[in-house]
């Protein structure tokens, strides 16, 4: 019974009121259909009232409408579960913007004395109704989720039944009874806007979006005074602030999308174990490298003499790197004579260290300012950077045993020989005291 | 003869005049201050621009401080560490070498603008040398920063860097010969670029050149917003605008769209990648230098020069350079805006110039 008299006598009584009240409202009372716009008498909490109100409704409503004129194509697009989600959130939000506009709307109708001065009892009601209406919509949305999902089955097809003449509450009926006090507070909603200024919402202003700008000038001198001078400091200020609050925005934007990737940056990468198992071998090696570093340092100042490679492995080619006793590099090669050719690779220029390759003329390269170097005098090319001659090194042959079996000293001079008998088991070294003479 | 006390009533008055106590106030400094228009306004946006980048650089230093560690054995590997497994790192530490070429780059085209503008005589040669001396801190970071990585071309860089100071001694008379010698060796710390290095560059890069930074900084920008920006054209400008908040808001937008270029240019282009892998790859102590070793952009204007003039005329130009920069209030008193902007575009010319062609022009006089 109850459900007869709200879903069906209520909804047909306010659809006949809306749209004959408004028909005869508007042909007998041309001028009293508006908004009744309290600009003039404030204007900021109108701002922040009136647009959030105004942008979240106009949407929702669209929503609504849609959903219910091609229920066919609506329910196609929610079967879709992104799309749904997409919906939902966004109608959410929207209702959240809604009712932040309505209650700064409503704070502003009952504080403000200008406004005061102009409400009527009915604005009452439109903004206690609207309260209710856009609250229930909301409570929906959170409790009873996925709506724009289950209207297809519910409410669009009860809809339906009462535009066209055969009203059926059996849709609805099983309903909960959030919903069903939305359906309700919506006729009457209808009921009201005769009534009311919601009147102007028939009045879509859309050739304002095309006319030429007008400007409202006060034609008051005082005021223009009064107003003309403060101008530019405002205009300035205005701009700071919408500076201020647009970086603010726009770093609480870039913070919100950057706050994970800063916040995993201090966390720290947690790493598989094979990713772990091949860092900690990396990093081994390069601890090995400087390891062996630190033992040459520690040979060269505890060792008289240091192998530098058996005479077999040097040739005149590629010469072999070590380190002599001052930590530089030097190069091992073998002379034209078969005795060895030790020869420092730190270029004389600025210290970068010399190539192992000997060329067709015999020299050397240094690649950072090519300078070409003789091996056997160690004198650079005649143009080169390097003005300096590559000192040459003194070494020691040895065999197996320890015994000296032919020496050189910096200054080139060679004492004992090589025989093809003892060159097989012959080590080159260098030596402490020559590198002190030296 | 000059008594004690005029000296000093000099100095005192040398002093008051560039910082007028009565103007050491909000109102006088940030309310009233007025930036002129005129078709060279936007050289007024350099310096802030340099600062946006100081500021961008300790940002992402910071970050990067929590996982470099600055050791022979792990300097590269923590590097590599950052790039390839902290989330964000590669872009963070693009970001901080993007940004440190930026930043040199604005500290340079500030420099000339302002010496155009003729902005720095009386009562602003405070702020025109702690600007010249800003510029140098800036590229002695550069080349503390470019160790750190412990790659072949950082330290190879950093030896060549290090033995031309020493090369000065040669030049120098008796005993002052060994201060060059005794000043690599002092940065170096050790026979040849190592531990001791790293950690002396690591030091000044991170702790020491940031607070002179900074404490300069503070001295250049106070004495900005003391005397206000300089007029910059010969004939005063007729227009101005308020610094607070037109030019403010003018900047702080130009900060944000530079950021997005920096932000955009390090999420698609490592700055690594304009070098070749071996020169790249960690250093080897016992292999030989490989080819192609080069300082960064920022110092090809004295490098290639260096490469193909003897060292003595370079160090007697860059003396005297120098002493042109700190010395220009005094030297250009008198040179109109004209002239100033007259040596200006010839001396941007040749450090474009020798920048983006200064190999060519190499290859061409040496082969």
């Amino acid at each position: 019974m109850s459900d007869t008299i709200l879903f069906v006598a209520l909804p047909y009584l306010a659809l006949f009121i809306c749209v004959f009240g408004s028909i005869y409202r508007i042909r007998t009372q041309p001028f009293s259909y508006s908004s009744l716009s309290s600009q003039f008498l404030e204007s900021k909490g109108l701002m922040w009232g009136s647009l959030p109100w105004h942008i979240g409704i106009t949407v929702i409503l669209l929503a609504h409408v849609v959903a219910f004129l091609v229920p066919g194509l609506w329910q196609s697009l929610m079967s879709n579960q992104t799309v749904l989600m997409a919906v939902e959130s966004i109608g959410l939000g929207l209702s959240f913007l809604c009712l932040l506009g309505l209650i700064v709307l409503a704070v502003r109708r009952l504080t403000s004395p200008k406004v005061q001065a102009v409400t009527s009892t009915m604005d009452l009601v439109v903004i206690f109704l609207l309260l209710l209406q856009v609250g229930l919509g909301a409570a929906i949305a959170v409790h009873c989720r996925w709506g724009s999902s289950w209207c297809s089955g519910t409410t669009t097809p009860y809809l339906w039944s009462i535009l066209l003449l055969q009203p059926d509450t059996t849709h609805i009926h099983d309903l909960p009874l959030l919903v069903k006090a939305h359906i309700v507070s919506a006729w009457l909603f209808l009921l009201v806007i005769p009534f009311s200024r919601l009147l102007h919402m028939f009045a879509v202003p859309l050739e304002y979006l095309v006319r030429p700008p007008q400007n409202v000038v006060w034609n008051n001198p005082r005021r223009f005074e009064a107003q003309a001078q403060p101008f530019v400091k405002e205009e300035a200020r205005r701009h700071f602030l919408n500076a201020g609050l647009g970086i603010a925005f726009g770093g609480f934007l870039l913070s919100m999308g950057t706050f994970r990737n800063i916040f995993s940056f201090f966390f720290g990468p947690r790493l598989s174990r094979k990713e772990e198992a091949e860092l900690m071998e990396l990093r081994l090696g390069r601890l090995e490298s400087t390891v062996s570093q630190r033992k040459l340092e520690l040979e060269r100042q505890a060792a008289n003499c240091i192998l530098v490679a058996p005479l077999a492995d040097l040739n005149s080619v590629t010469g072999k790197y070590f380190i002599d006793y001052k930590m530089q590099p030097a190069i091992a090669f073998k002379g034209k004579d078969g005795l060895p050719l030790f020869i420092s690779a730190k270029c004389t220029h600025l210290g970068c260290t010399v190539s192992n390759r000997v060329d067709d003329q015999g020299k050397i390269l240094c690649p950072c300012h090519v300078s070409y170097f003789d091996i056997e005098t160690g004198q650079p090319n005649a143009d080169a950077p390097a003005k300096e001659p590559l000192p040459h090194l003194g070494w020691v042959i040895m065999d197996e045993r320890g015994k000296v079996l032919a020496s050189r000293n910096a200054k080139g001079e060679t004492t004992g020989a090589i025989t093809a008998l003892t060159e097989a088991n012959a080590r080159v070294y260098i030596a402490k005291s020559q590198e002190e003479s030296a | 003869m000059i008594s004690v006390g005029t000296a000093l009533s000099a100095i005192s008055q040398f002093i008051g005049e560039r910082f007028p106590v009565d103007k050491l106030n909000f109102h006088s400094m940030v309310e009233k201050k007025e930036v002129p228009i005129h078709r060279m306004s936007w050289g007024y946006y350099t310096g802030g621009l340099t600062m946006f980048f100081f500021m961008i650089q300790v940002i992402t230093g910071l970050f990067l401080l929590f996982y470099y560690q600055p050791t022979v054995s792990d300097a590269n590997v923590s590097v590599e560490y950052i790039n390839k497994y902290v989330a964000g790192g590669a872009l963070i530490r693009n970001m901080h070498a993007w940004s440190s070429s930026f930043m040199i780059l604005f500290a340079m085209v500030h420099l000339l603008t302002a010496f155009a503008m003729k902005s720095f005589v009386k009562p602003r040669e405070i702020t025109w040398i702690a600007g010249v001396l800003l510029l140098f801190i800036t590229f002695t970071f550069g080349f503390t920063g470019y160790l750190l990585p412990w790659n072949q071309i950082a330290v190879n860089a950093t030896k060549v860097g290090l033995q031309s100071v020493e090369y000065v001694g040669q030049y120098l008379p008796g005993q002052l010969a060994e201060v060059p010698k005794i000043l690599r060796e002092t940065f170096q710390g050790e026979s040849s670029v190592g531990q001791s290095t790293l950690g002396r560059f690591y030091a000044l890069h991170v702790v020491i050149l940031p607070l002179a930074l900074a404490g300069l900084l503070g001295l250049h920008l106070l004495s900005v917003q003391l005397h206000g920006m300089s007029q910059g054209v010969d004939q005063a400008a007729k227009k101005s605008e308020k610094f607070m908040s037109i030019f403010i808001f003018k900047d702080l937008s130009l900060w944000a769209t530079v950021f997005l270029v920096l932000f955009v240019l390090a999420a698609c282009i490592p700055f690594d990648s304009f070098l070749p892998f071996p020169l790249l790859a960690p250093f080897n102590a016992l292999g030989s230098t490989p080819a192609g070793i080069k300082p960064e952009w920022y110092f090809y204007f004295v490098y290639y020069p260096l490469e193909l003039l003897p060292f003595w005329v370079i160090l007697i130009a860059s003396m005297v350079c120098v002493s042109i920069l700190i010395f220009a209030p005094w030297i250009f008193k008198g040179t109109s805006r004209r002239t100033l902007s007259f040596i200006t575009i010839l001396a941007s010319i040749y450090l474009v110039v020798m920048t983006l062609f200064g190999e060519q022009i190499y290859e061409f006089f040496k082969h």
